[in-house]
């Protein structure tokens, strides 16, 4: 079938546009049914698995209200949990701890799309996808007292395709640690937006822990976020086991004067495919990145990670630093990257850098040598690969036993 | 920022030969068809199969759209308002120099590249290409001697057309792009070498092209193909008066290398660039590539962009052959308006295949200069590497440097590295040389060479002052 | 050697200077005559570098109020590479890599700049090869060193040593060297200040902005000087040096303190 056809077909199965969303809702059905589903001469889907992508449309999106359970692990003393049932209305739901609240339906019409807005990403197909299937939204403002860590789990049901979106305010000076969590399900999709604004001196931890795990599976996720002045913000992501995945971290310093460090980890194999499409665009001075994105391919599997640094006029004495490693396990896998640069300020430090290869041999043989096996010196070296971005999640998001099932793969 | 000013300064210097030639011309009418075709290879007497291959190409031609995905807007080329053969008028068959009209010869010795026999350069072996024809071939005998063939593309069409059936459009298909099928269609000269088995090419080879008519497209068409074991060096200079209208320039050159053969080719490119206001210059929309097909094959590309108003240009390597060797250096300067997308493809197909990449953007003004390279490693491409450098130096706060390396891999017995970075010149090494007696100028110039050094040690001996003196012209500020 | 007929070279007044909107210094008097060596010693951020990069015209820094004269004329309008010329040398505390642009160029075309300006006849590469020769055994450097990039790779007594062959090509007036004994082993500090003693002449004059003593003990400066808070607080001999050496700066908040309590 033809992707405009599924693309028709996937919007005719959506209910009419109501709620407080109904809005949002026509907008991106309107730019779908315009523009229709990418194709391989839209640079930023050029890589992608459309076969995938239109499998991805192609499950029912979830209507009904029927009680889903899920199973997770126990949560953290000092760790507020979140978990975004689909089946339910989330902010009905909840009960917030000291220093959340939700927006009042004034704020969230005045907040809502602003960070897509001014992230730039409001013509996005993935973004457009999102904004005409979410009916729910969960959106928070982080006061400066908040204390706790705060953990939102977002599962995907069989057989289903669920759309979820949140919206995040961090209020001057809050200090956030924040571990978002997707999850996969056996022939599922989800599809999810998050829009996350750091005041000026707001200081977030993100972890993102995206793990497929079952067949058929799969997740595009769009993270944009704006930094005001003097906010840091790092990211740490793991994407794993999914079968299509596409991730969009899309970040802006408004002002500059602000710190973003990304530090990412995707790990494919068997036939899945798994992108990073990352943009970090600075709009005032001195602003700060530092970012590695680590791929491991396998098996049959492709990794892709294009990356965008945009640094213009306005933004002198930006410094930029982006490393793309990855590692090409097998002969049928394939990776793909691209750091890209685009500077018009002539006082910035700006590098990039990309490597692809194997393990080192010579590495592998000091552990061989010491008489470690084969299986064991590939993962002992793999999990040290990984170790550059796993170290940077909080000791609680082990809990979800990512490592274990990153190593466990490797043992294969 | 007065320091950054005066660097500007510095870097903008008027154009040196834009001077325009005046010679009666023999052009054809504006315009592109079928007729036409026809005529350019009546005019050139050309054989039945390339009559054929230029109409088989204007037919896809027609079938393709103009490439809009590179970084780069420009005012739309009307090809029907362009003249696709213009010559001077002259006996096509001349015999030697004395017989070329001396107003030719003057612009050429103007240029800096003396033809005649007294004064033509020692060691380098010259074809000079004026508008659409190629005027004169210098040390075509002594070379004739080590069985070395260099002489024009029209000429080799008549004399060795098997060479050319066996080898043109099979490194560059006709329907390669938008622009290589227009030029496979209507190309009107340039050089043609072969390098017999075993041997290497006594001395350097070079070609000059020179844009003399304004509304006349130009393109040209070589060819090099190096035998099993031989050698060649081989480079290309370019410059055109200044003409207040755009003129197209689409080449196509392509090389063979065959079992341990090794071509390296330059070129110090200098069209004219447009004025100030971006008005004017040379759209150098150009497809070159190289195959390596043989075993330990080595194609190397050095190139030094100045000038054009805007350049898309990504000199290639296809390594084909097992241990084959691909190199790319390329400095690439733009200033006020100019637009330069260029880089390399480096495609790694045989086992053991080795590709490095070294280039050096500088931007001025509000000039754009990109970098795009791809770097692809096939499935059986065993024990492959790449290296890829790609400096940036920005001169003033509108200049822009972009860097788009696309890297892919398929083949996990292989490594790919790539670098980039983006800097200015230091205000702390500015002030060390000044400190040191040398004045503004000097001290920037040598900056932005010590940028280039890596690139300028790879540019063949005769022609590394060149280009940095060429360098240097447009950095020098009112002292010349 | 001194006498008090000898020329003055550099006469600094009153002079007022700032970086990037911050005043560093604050007023800072200094007369250097022919054959003498000074010494001027301080704290990290009395000032001394600011001193000898405002002297040398780096563009970064501003002067606000006072003068400097070299040889009785203004020099501060001049661009650091005519000061160059005239014959004042500053010797990098850090000497900054060049990567791609050779040594032995470099060399040449700064040395050719200030024999221009001498009225003597430029040197061409092979003359220049003799000369530069002569002068690397002052420093007892490798001529390997030409070969390479201006300062790239160059370990820390490497550069310092490159920077005394450059005071010995351009023959400079005045020298002022800037911490030139800092990260240096005890041999190569012999071997730079015997360079430095080597080159001075006695219509010359030399500047020394040392943070440690240890380098007097090779140089026997003329005058001591101690900079704070950028002034030059005392001036006296070696004495006041091997004071310093002994009691560390802290002997010198004692003094200002008690002027302040006499003020």
């Amino acid at each position: 079938m033809k992707s405009s056809t599924i693309c028709k077909e996937w919007l005719d199965s959506l209910p009419t546009p109501e709620g407080y969303l109904k809005n949002e809702q026509s907008i991106g059905r309107e730019f779908l049914l315009e523009k229709g589903m990418p194709s391989k001469k839209d640079e930023a889907w050029r890589l992608s698995n459309f076969k995938k992508l239109n499998s991805f449309l192609s499950l029912p999106t979830l209507i009904d209200s029927e009680d889903v359970q899920f199973i997770f692990p126990e949560k953290d003393e000092n760790r507020e949990r979140i978990i975004i049932n689909p089946n339910k209305n989330p902010i009905l739901d909840i009960n917030l701890p000291n220093g959340i609240e939700k927006l009042n339906n004034r704020e969230i019409e005045d907040n809502i799309g602003t960070i897509v807005k001014s992230t730039n990403i409001k013509n996005d197909i993935s973004v457009c996808l999102n904004q005409a299937s979410s009916s729910e939204l969960l959106a928070l403002k982080i006061k400066r007292n908040f204390n706790q860590s705060l953990e939102i789990v977002i599962p995907s049901i069989e057989g289903k395709s669920i759309s979820t979106r949140i919206f995040l305010l961090l209020e001057e000076g809050a200090k956030l640690d924040l571990l978002q969590i997707f999850t996969g399900n056996k022939n599922s999709a989800q599809n999810h937006l998050t829009e996350i604004k750091l005041e000026s001196k707001v200081e977030l931890i993100h972890g993102l822990i995206s793990f497929g795990e079952e067949k058929e599976s799969s997740s595009i996720c769009t993270l944009a976020v704006e930094q005001s002045e003097k906010s840091k913000y790092s990211l740490h992501s793991i994407h794993h086991g999914w079968d299509y995945a596409r991730f969009e971290p899309r970040i802006i310093q408004s002002e500059g004067e602000a710190s973003t460090i990304i530090k990412g980890l995707q790990v494919t194999k068997s036939k899945e495919q798994i992108a990073t499409h990352s943009l970090i665009r600075f709009e005032g001075p001195n602003g700060k990145l530092d970012q590695l994105q680590k791929a491991v391919a396998s098996e049959y599997s492709h990794c892709i990670f294009n990356g965008s640094i945009e640094v213009p006029q306005k933004a002198q004495k930006t410094e930029a630093a982006q490393l793309s490693r990855n590692l090409l396990l097998s002969k049928r896998a394939r990776i793909d990257t691209k750091p890209e640069l685009e500077i018009v300020a002539d006082d910035v430090r700006c590098t990039h850098g990309a490597t692809v290869s194997q393990l080192q041999d010579e590495e592998l043989f000091y552990l061989l040598s010491r008489g470690i096996d084969n299986k064991h010196a590939n993962s002992l070296l793999l999990k040290g690969y990984y170790d550059e971005v796993i170290s940077h999640f909080p000791k609680s998001a082990g809990k979800w036993n990512f490592i274990e099932k990153l190593i466990q793969d490797i043992k294969k | 920022m007065t320091q950054t000013n005066t660097v500007e300064e510095i870097v903008s210097q008027p154009y040196k030969y834009g001077f325009i030639t005046e010679i009666e011309t023999e052009k054809i009418p504006k315009g592109l068809n079928e007729d036409v075709i026809r005529l350019i290879s009546a005019k050139k007497n050309e054989p039945e199969f390339l009559l054929k291959f230029r109409l088989r190409a204007y037919e896809q031609w027609l079938k393709m759209k103009e490439p809009n995905w590179s970084n780069l807007t420009y005012s739309k080329v009307d090809y029907q308002d362009l003249v696709y053969y213009a010559a001077p008028k002259q006996d096509i068959k001349k015999k030697s120099l004395d017989e070329v009209d001396p107003k030719l010869l003057d612009t050429f010795e103007k240029l800096g590249i003396p033809l005649s026999e007294q004064k033509r350069l020692s060691n380098v072996a010259v074809d000079a290409v004026f508008d659409s024809v190629s005027i004169a071939t210098t040390y075509k005998e002594k070379l004739a001697e080590h069985g070395v063939i260099f002489c024009s593309i029209s000429e080799a069409i008549n004399e060795y057309p098997d060479l050319i059936e066996k080898y043109m459009g099979t490194v560059v298909p006709i329907n390669d792009n938008f622009f290589a099928a227009l030029n496979s269609a209507v190309f009107s000269d340039g050089s043609f070498v072969y390098i017999p088995k075993g041997v290497e090419c006594p001395m350097e080879l070079s070609s000059y092209f020179r844009i003399n008519s304004g509304d006349t497209g130009q393109f040209e068409r070589t060819l090099i193909i190096a035998e099993e074991s031989s050698s060649v060096s081989y480079l290309e200079g370019c410059t055109a008066p200044m003409f207040d209208t755009n003129t197209l320039h689409a080449a196509v050159v392509e090389l063979v290398a065959l079992d341990n053969a090794s071509i390296k080719y330059s070129t110090v490119q200098n069209w004219y660039a447009g004025n100030e206001e971006g008005v004017g210059g040379i759209y150098n929309f150009v497809t070159k590539r190289g195959e390596c097909r043989g075993k330990k094959s080595k194609i190397s590309w050095s190139q030094v962009e100045t000038g054009s108003a805007i350049t898309w240009k990504y000199p290639s390597c296809v390594l084909q052959g097992d241990n084959s060797i691909g190199e790319f250096y390329s400095i690439a300067l733009t200033n006020n308006c100019q637009k330069a997308d260029t880089g390399t493809k480096m495609i790694h197909i045989g086992k053991n295949t080795k590709s490095k990449i070294v280039s050096k953007g500088i931007s001025a003004g509000q000039s754009k200069n990109s970098y795009r390279g791809l770097v692809s490693i096939g499935p059986n491409a065993e024990g492959s590497r790449n290296y890829s450098q790609c400096d940036s130096m920005l001169i003033g706060d509108k200049a822009s440097a972009n860097t788009y390396p696309y890297i892919q891999s398929k083949q996990p017995q292989s490594n790919i590295e790539h670098e980039a970075s983006t800097c200015r010149i230091s205000e702390d090494q500015l002030f060390y040389l000044q400190s040191r007696g040398i004045d503004f100028e000097e001290s920037v110039s040598m900056l932005v060479s010590g940028f280039c050094s890596d690139v300028f040690n790879e540019l063949p001996m005769e022609f590394a002052s060149e280009a940095d003196k060429l360098l240097a012209l447009k950095l020098e500020g009112s002292v010349g | 050697m001194i006498s008090s007929t000898s020329e003055i070279i550099l006469s600094i007044e009153d002079l007022h200077a700032s970086v990037e909107d911050q005043e560093i210094l604050h007023g800072v008097n200094l007369i250097v005559k022919e054959g003498e060596i000074h010494a001027i010693m301080g704290r990290n951020g009395s000032g001394k570098s600011t001193l000898s990069k405002v002297i040398a015209g780096h563009p970064s820094y501003k002067v606000l109020s006072g003068s400097i004269q070299f040889k009785g004329k203004d020099i501060l309008e001049l661009e650091p590479e005519e000061r160059a010329r005239i014959g004042i040398f500053l010797g990098f505390q850090y000497p900054v890599e060049i990567p791609g642009v050779s040594n032995l160029e470099f060399l040449r075309v700064a040395t050719n700049s200030r024999r221009k300006e001498l009225l003597k006849s430029e040197l061409d590469t092979f003359e220049f090869e003799d000369l530069v020769n002569e002068r690397l055994k002052i420093v007892e450097m490798d001529p390997g060193f030409l070969e390479r990039s201006v300062n790239e790779g160059f370990s820390g007594g490497e550069k310092k040593r490159n920077e005394i062959l450059q005071m010995a090509l351009l023959e400079p007036v005045i020298s002022i060297l800037d911490e030139t004994d800092s990260g240096l082993d005890i041999d190569a500090l012999r071997i730079v200040a015997s360079g430095i003693n080597r080159l001075s002449q006695p219509n010359s004059a030399t500047i020394l902005i040392t943070h440690y003593q240890r380098l007097l003990n090779e140089i026997t400066p003329d005058f001591v000087h101690i900079m704070a808070d950028g002034k030059i607080i005392k001036t006296g001999n070696r004495e006041l040096a091997i004071d310093l050496e002994k009691s560390g700066y802290d002997f010198l908040d004692k003094t200002t303190k008690e002027k302040e309590v006499t003020k």
